[in-house]
């Protein structure tokens, strides 16, 4: 399939693509951010009566197809500011009414021009893209606008850092949080135009808010997070449109399938936030507490040794998980296997004795600072032997005054 | 005494909607002090810090930061707001909020340079979370993240500083060497203006306090101002609960 990129207009569809996927995901970060992302969709659908007063006022021109469409973009921003500001109306609910508005005045418009006045404007290539059709001179202006708005953020990085992380300091040192915002809404509706050809205005969101949320999810550092989206974005553009060749499909919707495949895949395999890695890491947790109530039950039953039978019919877990967990602890060399029975080794006495102090510490600390009943004290300290480190300790035992019997009248052993 | 005036507040009145939050204010806040801001929720401490700010709008009054309008002179102010309005997941390093206290002092096209970034690091050396500099804020313990906060506003240099509930959430070491901090900030002759929760500790921290329940209810050296009877008048009904906790005095 790669014999398309041998073709002039499919190379150019595909520079028009990637150059989108990449301003798209870097300003997406700071929309997503900033919790617009429906102010992103409605932008992208509000510009449609740009285009059709451009259509009117001087025909089939790309430039002006540009210029009405930010002016669109920026009418709609300041409206839906005004209503937020001076009606009492709830902002989601005033993005949703005035981008419904604008979106149902554009389809109106184009359709009009489409039937009555016989232009060959097709709605459907500003839904959801036409990127076949895209031209040279769309071509030079999407270069222009990824210039633009990469230089911008470059350039106001430290404004828009400060402005969306935290607005109130901002204002504070004297930054116009409004003027950024404002210039935000400028680039954004510059980029929903320069994606019109390629993703169309019902799409663009995707490739606003999917690579952005992505990366979200694979760094903690704002920096990184603007290069990977951008790079999502580009190779959302790039797969989506062999995608959508490969299988004789819109480019648009498939550069969307792309992006939320990426999103999905860092949600499962985010390396510690991702869901296997949490899963993975929960499964570790649980499988060291089983360790040390296997621990405590050896050293609590009378004789050195115990019978594996009774410590699958005393310790209620799934036996593959028991069997797992009792060979991990033999191969850790914390209990020694004879024929049928199970001992602790040297190593598996001392951790038996530290967890014997921390629950015996622990009761006493129940009793003694919360007045709970002796009897009572018991459960909770089951549970909590395994969370206490040593420092911990140390602290309790010092504020119980270095106790030598818990309130069974048990002695508490010092650390091994 | 030839204390410098900071802030003059006249006559401020505040209202958000129908309801008022601070009624006919007065202060004049003076050079190389720290001021304890004490009053019940709702009392509107956190308020007046955004008025005097200008972060809100006021009905009435009029307010000069050394005799000027604040614009003028926003560089040499740092503000700490509550904890809870930071947003704990963004995507921000230690380093990258302290860093932000250099911010003002920079032109649009001006980079970060070597000094601005000793700045931010001795100014974390000096709370004591330079070993944190890259972790992201949200992995945090309450007095981590209250210290890099602390440590953006020193990294400002700023002549006045204002504090909000700057104790609330944190463990003991932070809350010490935080109050060391605010007194070392005062002997340099920084002023400072702290909300604070805590009236058993009222005393020992601030050399002035400003009593506030949406009215001024008092101001001044902390012996004369935090009296009994102040705070009860500050407090209204809810003195009996101090009064079994034993934090009023003489």
């Amino acid at each position: 399939m790669m014999e398309i990129l041998t073709t002039e207009w499919a190379l150019r569809a595909l520079a028009a693509s990637i150059m989108v996927g990449l301003m798209c995901g870097v300003l997406g970060c700071f929309i997503v951010l900033r919790n617009m992302s429906l102010l992103g969709d409605a932008l992208s659908h509000a510009i449609l009566p740009g285009i059709f007063v451009a259509f009117v006022l001087f025909g089939y021109s790309t430039i002006a197809f540009f210029v009405g469409s930010a002016l669109a973009g920026l009418v709609a921003a300041l409206i839906i500011s005004w209503i937020q500001q001076n009606v009492q109306t709830k902002n989601d609910a005033a993005i949703g009414i005035i981008f419904t508005a604008m979106f149902s005045l554009g389809v109106m418009g184009i359709s009009w021009l489409n039937q009555s006045q016989g232009a060959h404007l097709d709605l459907k290539d500003f839904l959801f893209g036409n990127v076949l059709g895209v031209s040279n001179e769309d071509l030079i202006l999407s270069g222009f606008v990824l210039v633009y708005t990469m230089l911008s953020i470059a350039l106001l990085y430290r404004y828009l850092f400060i402005t969306t992380f935290q607005p109130k300091i901002a204002e504070a040192m004297g930054i116009s949080v409004k003027t950024i915002h404002y210039y935000l809404m400028l680039l954004l509706s510059f980029v929903v135009v320069a994606s019109l050809r390629t993703v169309g205005v019902i799409l663009v969101v995707a490739m606003l808010i999917t690579p952005a949320a992505t990366a979200l999810l694979l760094s903690p550092k704002l920096k990184n997070v603007l290069v990977i989206s951008g790079i999502i974005g580009m190779l959302s553009a790039l797969f989506g449109f062999l995608l959508a060749y490969a299988f004789e499909t819109t480019p648009g919707p498939a550069m969307c399938i792309v992006a939320t495949g990426f999103y999905f895949l860092a949600a499962l395999l985010a390396p510690k936030t991702g869901l296997i890695s949490r899963q993975w890491v929960r499964r570790k947790e649980s499988r060291r507490i089983l360790a040390e109530d296997i621990i405590r039950f050896i050293d609590k039953s009378p004789g050195d040794e115990v019978s594996t039978v009774s410590i699958f019919s005393n310790i209620s877990v799934p036996n593959y998980k028991l069997k797992a967990v009792l060979k991990s602890l033999i191969n850790a060399n914390l209990l020694i296997k004879s024929e049928r029975n199970i001992a602790l080794s040297e190593t598996g006495i001392i951790k038996a004795n530290n967890l014997q102090r921390a629950h015996r510490l622990w009761e006493t600390y129940q009793h003694n600072t919360m007045g709970i009943d002796p009897e009572l004290v018991h459960w909770e300290a089951d549970k909590q032997e395994h969370h206490l480190d040593d420092e911990l300790l140390g602290e309790v035992e010092r504020k119980l005054g270095y106790p030598k019997a818990d309130p069974h009248g048990s002695p508490i052993p010092k650390k091994k | 005494m030839n204390e410098q005036k900071v802030i003059d507040v006249k006559s401020l009145s505040v209202s958000f909607g129908n309801k008022r939050v601070l009624t006919n204010i007065n202060l004049d806040i003076f050079q190389g002090n720290s001021y304890g801001v004490i009053g019940p929720n709702g009392a509107g401490k956190s308020t007046l810090f955004k008025a005097i700010l200008n972060l809100i709008d006021y009905d009435m009054g009029s307010i000069t930061v050394w005799d000027q309008d604040i614009e003028n002179v926003r560089k040499k102010i740092a503000y700490v707001p509550q904890k809870d309005e930071v947003d704990w997941n963004f995507p921000a390093t230690v380093k990258d909020i302290v860093l932000m206290g250099r911010y003002p002092f920079k032109k649009i096209l001006e980079r970060m340079n070597a000094e601005d970034h000793k700045m931010a690091e001795e100014a974390m050396i000096q709370l004591d979370i330079l070993d944190l500099k890259d972790r992201q804020i949200g992995k945090l313990s309450g007095g981590q993240q209250q210290r890099v906060f602390l440590a953006r506003a020193l990294a400002q240099k700023a002549d006045l500083y204002f504090l909000d509930e700057p104790f609330v959430g944190v463990d003991i070491a932070t809350e010490e060497r935080i109050i060391k901090t605010i007194n070392q900030l005062a002997d340099e002759g920084k002023t400072l203006l702290v909300v604070h929760h805590d009236l058993s500790t009222v005393s020992d921290y601030f050399d002035k306090v400003i009593l506030l329940n949406q009215r001024l209810i008092a101001y001044g050296n902390t012996e004369d101002a935090f009296t009994d009877k102040n705070i009860s008048f500050a407090y209204g009904g809810q003195l009996t609960i101090l009064n079994k906790l034993g934090v009023t005095k003489k």
